[in-house]
């Protein structure tokens, strides 16, 4: 989702002892919803984070079958296999434990969205920055560049590259297996993120160098560097927030989305989007297997947007007239 | 179902018959209490978006075999058309004869019958015989068939394996010669000569590749989609990803034909439908004249078959095809190694999860299965070995880890540290068994990783030894009635299937042995003691684990009657099938 | 402005050319074997070999790209001798999976996914439209509060997760649809209804997740506008709120969102994937996808991604054109 740039800019003309980060805390607290999103975003990463943690107290192993759950033929006994020592059943046919599963999955899912969103903002702010200061031909050059990315079709190509392109990180020792295939995902979404958030920031630059402060300090001939570093990258801020509680949540459950055309990691691994392309095989045999992952990768997402949402507000108040 | 469907072969065997009445759980009735009547459309169903091959000399799959034969084409020799043993005999179709074999099995002759059309309403002559045969050797514009020809008959190759005959459509007048030296038509009547004894040659005269096609109307590549018949019914229509109709064929002649009941008067196979729709569509009995062409999925089977209301609908049966994991024994390059990774696999956790032994089959002891016959023989060792248990046996292992440790150090790094790859087809059914496999060859201390492959390209990827893993899901069925269709294409290089890869095994040299010698034995009896001897050793070097005597579950709606399993093709009976 | 035209178009002809060589060049350098793929069972070396030349990838890269860019323009012939046959012009190439010229494959599985990207378009300008400009008359009052809620369920909610509950537990569940006629693609023009029963479902799909977009960009654009300064001029003069809006208002407003509409359009144009998927329509997603996970059938997939792109860079071209024509300032840039 594009912030409009001129919008985001507004924070800095608040004239006020409090510097704008204050300010946008106190417009923050003042967002219940947005606590409350937080406050469960927080416990996802929490718990993702302290899987061996928790699995450990709720004596669960996610890689052991508990085939005592399943009947004797592969399905979980009374359908789901729900009880306080599997507190979120029984996988169909393997026979894990699906709060286990999960758990240790969502370390995954979690990983991977961090990562790709960190480095898509990463070399999208750098881009950004690079066209905005530069202009001229390098601004020419990069726009080309976007408009020859953003012809792709962006599902097509990871789903018909990630494969081979596996093969290739596997054959340059870069990584095996999940980890190979984790890093072309990740590859894949900065590769194709990058441009969005880059003309975001460009048009932040073009607009910042104009600027009273970017023209004193130019004219008293601090050097590139010290204008770009110290001048400009502290009004950055913002759009890196806000894009980044954005960007999460896309990238999560595009991870899903990649596991269920089958590109991305692969069992007996699990990461939510693994968990919810199985249990599609089961719905009619084990509903639960599927609404579970189904009504949490839905819940941590909404919670991601809604503080997403929060936060833009409390750093943008114009941006909700 | 997919990682058979590609090996999917002719499957023959007369002592099998014993074994599938006593699996059948239901034998439809209803053929014998009412009378099969004409009329109405049968549909199959299936999640596949084509058949393989329509092109009767590229496919090569048994359903479609099955399928085509019944409707489509007539072949020179065709097995009977009928539930049990009597499926298994051969019984003469285009030919008058089931094939004459003379120069101790060198040359085969068969005479066509008169009165048989095409769908155009031309007469079938030689010609068009010699010439759908000699279409196989284009393997540049119709691969994928089966390659008997290119192999027997008595046509000079190139150092490679490759014909010097290279197939209708490019061939010089003097590579045409060659072929005519080995096919010749003399009035109706048409003779093949092999470049060596092949006792049971005319069980391949029941492929369609071993049919007529007219030269007038081959369009070489996209024959595939239009093919003209000769059987009772015709093609009206072929859209790939959306249906294949069949209409009757007034120029097909009853009379010239005493083998085929075309009781529906069309047929509908319906592609792309997805597989847990099937399921359910056959469950709830939504379309009472559908079929699924699939089989059920694995978690559908059990409850299926429970229910007294559904399993009337079904037929559970041993079906042709052995179930294994092919080491590959170039890097488990040693006996322990092997021995562990055999000891160490959980069996039953993969039989529980695909429902029991009740629904998905028993261990085996043999790359030959039970139902082929006299070549199957029970084993020593492997499943019968006291240590062997069926959920692994870690502490065994562990001892098996140490001889491996001093005898093959590469293969024992793989097994302890850097990890055994398994290629899986990229399917639920087999994501779901990796959780076991892991946690079974955890406890004995073997690492492992996977390698999932996209089903429609799991066997051609697995076939390039430089892309195969160290153990890969397989399955075979024999092409006919003889382990000569089996263990040479499994155990023998260039056999045709090898993913043992077991060529550089020091064992090598005395299993080929056994194998040629048994190749040449034109005794049956003492043939079959030979192939018990190889099947024996093949097990004795562990080139392959985790074998299963599997089943098939097939399903059908209320409205089908004279539904019956079909042992030669590993199918349903399809001429017995009507509309009640 | 011609010349402008002129620039443009040259642009949009040179970024085609870029990305056709390019996913050449990418799909050919590939570690995957469409030959070797496509061997079978009986695989021996020779067949390989035999492929690779039935499958034209025997020869120079540039030579296949100029086979395939000769033959969009001149057609292509395939095979020797009696076994000879052509695809003509425009051309992209013949798919030996599926036995047909990948441009028939194409004219088959567009009415699919045209008919998916219409369907939904009217279905979530019509929802995201009125469900913003009902946010942005009742601000912060009940309405407005539905909008948010709605906006962020719909950007929460992945497709395929929808879709498939959907499909599911309504349609399969409820036997909405013949399961033989799921995704069955019938023409609009030979059976109105039956093309509505297949498409409904879908379009919910699609819909749902785009209107939340289309609520959020209308809310706020309506918002901004009708603080500018000619609709407080046209209040002050008395116009009735109702007019103003439908006059003035929605009127501004419809710039960014037809943007918006025309490039999500045009991307869903190139082939829904994901909901082709779930529904199992034969569309250009399903094509491409299945393209991939079959042999690697090349010709589709170079077919089917330059298509897409082609929907994508044509778009922007009209886009950046219409701007051109209602604002003289962008020519000069």
């Amino acid at each position: 989702m594009p912030v409009a740039a001129a919008e985001t800019e507004a924070s800095v003309q608040e004239l006020v002892s409090r510097t704008p980060n204050q300010l946008a805390w106190v417009r923050f607290k003042r967002n219940k919803a947005g606590i409350v999103a937080g406050l469960v975003s927080l416990f996802f990463v929490v718990t993702a984070f302290a899987a061996p943690l928790i699995t450990r107290l709720w004596h669960l192993d996610p890689e052991t079958p508990y085939a005592d759950q399943l009947n004797s033929y592969g399905m979980p006994k009374g359908g789901s296999a729900i009880s306080w020592a599997h507190p979120l059943g029984i996988e169909p046919q393997a026979g894990r434990d699906v709060f286990a599963m999960l758990l240790y999955g969502s370390r995954i899912s979690f990983t991977l969205a961090i990562v790709a969103s960190v480095a898509t903002i990463g070399f999208g702010l750098f881009m950004g920055t690079l066209v905005g200061f530069y202009r001229g031909w390098v601004d020419a050059t990069v726009g080309r560049v976007i408009d020859f990315l953003l012809a792709f079709p962006t599902t097509f190509m990871i789903v018909a590259l990630a494969l081979p392109l596996t093969q290739r990180v596997e054959a340059l020792h870069l990584g095996t297996g999940n980890t190979a295939r984790i890093v072309v995902l990740i590859i894949f979404f900065v590769l194709f993120g990058w441009p969005g958030f880059a003309r975001i920031i460009r048009s932040q630059v073009l607009s910042l160098r104009e600027r009273d402060f970017v023209m004193a300090a130019q004219s008293l001939g601090a050097s590139t560097r010290r204008i770009l570093f110290r001048e400009l990258m502290p009004n950055l801020l913002s759009p890196v927030i806000v894009f980044l509680s954005l960007t999460l949540p896309v990238y999560l459950s595009a991870e899903a989305v990649y596991s269920f055309l089958g590109v991305g990691v692969q069992p007996p691994a699990t990461t939510w989007g693994i968990v919810l392309s199985d249990s599609i095989n089961y719905w009619q045999q084990d509903p639960s297997y599927l609404l579970i992952p189904a009504a949490m990768l839905i819940v941590i997402v909404l919670a991601l947007n809604v503080l997403g949402d929060a936060v833009r507000d409390a750093l943008d108040p114009k941006a909700d007239r | 179902m997919s990682v058979t469907r590609k090996g999917r072969r002719v499957i023959a065997g007369v002592a099998a018959s014993t074994l599938l009445a006593g699996t059948m759980m239901a034998v439809s009735t209803t053929a014998v209490s009412a009378a099969s009547k004409s009329g109405g459309t049968l549909i199959f169903v299936t999640q596949q978006q084509q058949l393989d091959h329509i092109d009767p000399t590229r496919v090569y799959t048994g359903r479609d075999i099955a399928f085509l034969n019944t409707y489509l084409f007539r072949t020179l020799v065709a097995y009977k058309y009928s539930a049990g043993a009597a499926g298994y005999t051969l019984t003469p179709d285009l030919a008058t004869n089931t094939g004459v074999p003379s120069n101790k099995a060198k040359t085969w002759t068969w005479t066509l019958r008169p009165g048989v059309t095409w769908q155009d309403g031309s007469k079938i002559t030689c010609a068009d015989l010699k010439y759908g045969i000699s279409r196989e050797f284009a393997q540049d514009v119709l691969p994928d068939g089966p390659t008997y020809g290119i192999q027997y008959f008595a046509i000079p190759q190139n150092s490679d394996g490759s014909s010097k005959y290279p197939g209708p459509y490019k061939a010089t007048p003097a590579q045409a010669k060659l072929y005519d030296k080995a096919v010749s038509c003399k009035g109706q009547t048409i003779t093949i000569r092999l470049n060596k004894s092949v006792a049971d040659f005319n069980f391949f005269a029941t492929y369609p590749a071993m049919s007529p096609v007219k030269k007038s109307k081959d369009t070489g590549e996209k024959y595939d989609l239009a093919p003209l018949s000769t059987g009772p019914y015709k093609i009206q229509q072929y859209k790939i990803g959306d249906s294949l109709t069949l209409v009757r064929n007034p120029k097909w002649n009853r009379k010239s034909d005493k083998i085929r009941t075309p009781y529906p008067d069309s047929i509908e196979v319906r592609f792309g439908i997805q597989p847990d729709v099937i399921d359910q569509m056959m469950k709830t009995d939504s379309i009472p004249n559908a079929v699924s062409f699939d089989g059920l999925l694995p978690q559908d089977v059990p409850a299926y078959f429970q229910n007294p209301s559904t399993a009337r609908r079904g037929l559970l049966v041993l079906d042709p095809y052995t179930r294994y994991m092919a080491v590959n024994a170039a890097s488990m390059n040693c006996l322990a190694a092997r021995k562990a990774l055999f000891f160490a696999w959980n069996t039953q956790a993969i039989i529980d999860a695909n429902g029991g032994t009740k629904y998905y089959g028993v261990p085996g002891d043999n790359a030959i299965k039970p139902n082929l016959g006299p070549d199957y023989a029970p084993t020593t060792g492997n499943i019968h070995d006291p240590n062997w248990k069926a959920t692994g046996n870690p502490a065994y292992v562990k001892t098996l880890l140490e001889q491996a440790k001093t005898q093959c150090p590469s293969a024992y790094n793989k097994l302890t540290n850097t990890g055994v790859s398994i290629d899986l087809p990229n399917t639920p059914t087999y994501k779901a068994w990796t959780p076991s496999i892991s946690a079974a060859m955890k406890a004995a201390g073997i690492v492992v990783t996977y390698n999932f492959i996209p089903s429609g390209q799991y066997y051609s990827t697995i076939m390039n030894t430089s892309k195969q893993g160290d153990m890969s899901r397989s399955g075979w069925g024999a092409d006919w009635a003889n382990a000569s269709t089996v263990i040479p294409p499994l155990f023998v290089k260039n056999g045709g299937f090898d993913l043992s890869q077991n060529w550089n095994d020091p064992a090598y040299p005395a299993f080929v042995k056994i194998v040629n010698q048994a190749m040449g034995e034109t005794n049956r009896a003492k043939q079959s003691v030979l192939w018990h001897k190889a099947a024996q050793y093949a097990m004795d070097q562990y080139w392959i684990l985790g074998v299963m005597f599997s089943k098939a579950a097939d399903a059908f709606g209320s409205g089908v009657g004279g539904v019956k399993w079909w042992g030669p093709q590993g199918t349903f009976l399809f001429p017995t099938m009507y509309l009640k | 402005m011609l010349k402008y035209i002129g620039r443009r178009l040259v642009y949009t002809v040179i970024i085609l050319i870029l990305v056709s060589m390019s996913v050449y060049l990418i799909f050919s350098v590939l570690p995957m074997d469409p030959a070797a793929l496509s061997c079978g069972v009986h695989c021996k070396p020779y067949i390989i070999e035999a492929n690779r030349h039935r499958l034209g990838l025997d020869i120079p890269l540039w030579q296949q790209y100029w086979n395939f860019a000769h033959g969009i323009f001149a057609g292509r012939n395939y095979g020797t001798g009696s076994a000879a046959f052509s695809c003509p012009a425009p051309s992209f190439g013949y798919s030996f999976t599926r036995h047909e010229c990948v441009t028939n494959l194409l004219r088959d599985a567009f009415p699919v996914t045209l008919s998916l990207a219409v369907g939904s378009l009217i279905l979530w300008l019509l929802l995201g439209v009125s469900l913003g400009v009902l946010a942005a008359r009742f601000k912060h009052r009940w309405p407005d509060r539905l909008a948010t809620g709605f906006v962020l369920v719909g950007t929460s909610l992945p497709t395929f997760i929808s879709g498939l509950m959907l499909l599911l537990f309504v349609v399969i569940k409820f036997n909405l649809v013949s399961p033989l006629d799921l995704g069955r693609w019938v023409s609009p023009f030979d059976d109105p209804f039956a093309w509505l029963k297949t498409f409904i479902w879908p379009w919910i799909t699609l819909a749902f997740a785009y209107a939340a977009i289309y609520t959020r960009l209308t809310r706020s654009s309506v918002i901004e506008t009708s603080s500018e300064d000619y609709i407080r001029t046209a209040r002050a003069k008395g116009l009735r709120e109702k007019t103003i809006l439908r006059k003035h208002t929605l009127r501004a407003a419809l710039a960014p969102i037809t943007t918006m509409a025309g490039l999500d359009f045009a991307g869903l144009l190139g082939g829904a994937i994901i909901t082709e998927q779930v529904f199992n329509l034969p569309g250009l997603g399903r094509l491409s996808l299945r393209a991939v996970l079959s042999d690697y059938d090349l010709p589709t997939i170079v077919a089917t991604t330059l298509l897409a792109a082609a929907f994508v860079v044509i778009m922007n071209l009209i886009v950046d054109l219409l701007y051109a024509f209602i604002d003289p300032r962008v020519r000069v840039a």
